[in-house]
């Protein structure tokens, strides 16, 4: 393995409403190595999302530390930090803005961070991600989730980072779609060398995209397993093994 | 193959250019506009009132100031003579005071909507998106704007200020803010939280540039309604405040002021306060039906 790109050590995310405090996420450890694709699964509310917004300070992290490339990131992340992480959101229809056109989205971030060369890449943004230009100068009411969530990637990686964060990024899409979708990811994954860590509740969308993955449970990490451990059902906890059984879907009782 | 037509340019679903896919997106919002005839109605009030306040010179037959000879031409009936609505206690030209007029109260309008409506998106957009002592501090100072009754407010501003045109559009500005802030601050709320604004703090887009380029494009349509319709209510201040001889002085031929100067011939020349009172009500009646029909149009959560 390489280098280690991102380490998560001790996290807890806590929220605090009034004199409510609600633990999403407690003592989550681990590390993802350069060109790594890591999975985050867990059922939902399991505090898994949580980790990734946390890792971008969209969450608020009230133990632990990240380190990025061994370095400790400060809160607010520095805009050299946004150029090296992104993140795909779950749900496209939430995640671009209904009165901005395609092009707008894509070069807004190329203005922030004073790119050169706008035009090109957003062109071959666009291509990469199997949008032609006809869409460039649509708006999201114009296109269909898929399309969505292919300019929501190509949003993510306009601004050429190393890991990319994705969090649930096919749940919302219909099976013909989230395998499209899956596969331009593991694409531009071994194309750009990109490090991914992904969060997702389907099993088999981890399996075939991650190469390790950790099991998330009421905020707290219970175990972390290889992709061979799962594909041979080596799981040590009660818990996986019911997710792991979950996840080969319904199968009718052996009646005799 | 036939040209592109201009209706098909506009419409396509693949524009090739930034301006034609805003043009685009207008032409859609006046397409669904159209469809609504009332909202058309307030939208020909308004233009009218527009047109009558550039061409008044044109239009007006006589001087709106200077009267005419006071021993024959007094408190003429309508339609007589050359003078359609009629004439005043000192000769005037009813229907060139109010042709005139409409400049006064296009300037209201106007000026006040210039003021008001960036004061309260900034206001309320910023204790939306920044939340707590930012926002608390904010939104009592709106309360404390909010808990005056308007017109009262504005006459402690314009007696403070000194009666006149300009000092009642500045008093009626600080005044109709507030409900503007509070709107802007509601819809920023539900945005803050969405995740095309997380994304674009991903991005590391700086609070500025969210708040003048992701929010304030989503509370504009609802805040552009909510003016549009409170400009009745602008009109009908300014009015007020003429009529009780703090706003507009004379001879100004302002609509509440010369309703103000006929109320002591209400009896015997009826027509002297009426028509103003009239002019007053149609272009009221055009801007909320205006304001009806952007509603339908602009607002997100009415559609279907």
């Amino acid at each position: 393995m390489g280098e280690v790109m991102l380490q998560v050590a001790d996290l807890a995310v806590t929220f605090r409403r009034g004199g409510d405090a609600v633990h999403a996420v407690q003592d989550v450890s681990f590390s993802v190595a350069q060109g790594e694709s890591f999975g985050i699964v867990g059922e939902s509310g399991s505090g898994k999302s949580t980790v990734l917004r946390a890792i971008c300070a969209l969450a608020p992290t009230s133990a632990g530390t990240i380190r990025l490339r061994d370095a400790p990131l400060a809160t607010p992340r520095p805009a050299r930090f946004f150029r090296q992480v992104q993140m795909v959101f779950q749900d496209p229809y939430a995640s671009l803005h209904p009165r901005h056109t395609i092009d707008r989205v894509l070069s807004e971030p190329l203005a922030i961070h004073g790119f050169d060369r706008r035009e090109e890449r957003i062109e071959r943004a666009l291509e990469e991600v199997g949008l032609g230009g006809g869409f460039r100068f649509r708006y999201p009411h114009q296109l269909s989730g898929g399309q969505r969530q292919r300019v929501a990637v190509a949003r993510a990686l306009i601004l050429e980072p190393e890991v990319l964060l994705l969090d649930e990024p096919t749940s919302a899409l219909d099976a013909s779609i989230q395998a499209e979708v899956l596969n331009l990811l593991d694409r531009l994954r071994a194309e750009r060398g990109l490090t991914y860590v992904m969060v997702s509740h389907d099993l088999a969308v981890v399996a075939h995209m991650c190469d390790r993955l950790m099991v998330m449970q009421h905020g707290r990490a219970i175990e972390e397993l290889s992709r061979a451990a799962l594909a041979a059902h080596r799981a040590e906890t009660d818990y996986t093994r019911k997710l792991l059984s979950a996840s080969e879907g319904y199968t009718p009782a052996e009646a005799s | 193959m036939s040209a592109m037509t201009r209706h098909e340019w506009l419409l396509s679903d693949r524009p090739t250019s930034r301006r034609q896919a805003r043009l685009g997106q207008a032409y859609r919002t006046w397409l669904s506009f159209r469809t609504n005839w009332l909202a058309m109605v307030g939208l020909g009030i308004v233009v009218a009132l527009v047109l009558v306040a550039l061409f008044a010179n044109v239009i007006a037959p006589y001087d709106p100031v200077l009267g005419g000879d006071l021993r024959t031409e007094r408190f003429l009936p309508p339609l007589t003579g050359n003078h359609l609505l009629g004439t005043d206690d000192l000769s005037r030209d009813i229907f060139s005071r109010i042709v005139h007029g409409s400049r006064l109260t296009l300037l209201v309008v106007v000026l006040v909507a210039v003021i008001a409506t960036p004061i309260g998106l900034l206001v309320g957009t910023t204790a939306g998106y920044f939340g707590g002592w930012v926002d608390t501090v904010l939104m009592r100072i709106t309360d404390i704007f909010l808990a005056f009754p308007r017109l009262i407010l504005a006459l402690a501003f314009v007696a403070a200020l000194g009666p006149g045109i300009e000092n009642a559009i500045i008093a009626i500005a600080i005044t109709s803010w507030p409900p503007y802030a509070r709107l802007a601050r509601a819809e920023t709320l539900t945005i803050r939280d969405s995740d095309f604004i997380s994304a674009a703090r991903l991005q590391g887009a700086s609070s500025a540039r969210i708040l003048w380029g992701h929010v304030t494009p989503l509370c504009l349509s609802s805040v552009i309604i909510r003016v549009t319709l409170d400009m009745a209510g602008i009109i009908l201040t300014a009015a007020g405040l003429g009529f009780l001889g703090l706003g507009a002085q004379p001879p100004q031929p302002e609509w509440g002021a010369m309703i103000a100067a006929g109320r002591r011939f209400l009896i015997d020349q009826w027509w002297v306060a009426t028509m103003p009172g009239v002019a007053i009500f149609i272009v009221s009646l055009g801007f909320n039906l205006l304001g009806d029909g952007l509603r339908d149009v602009l607002d997100p959560k009415a559609r279907k």
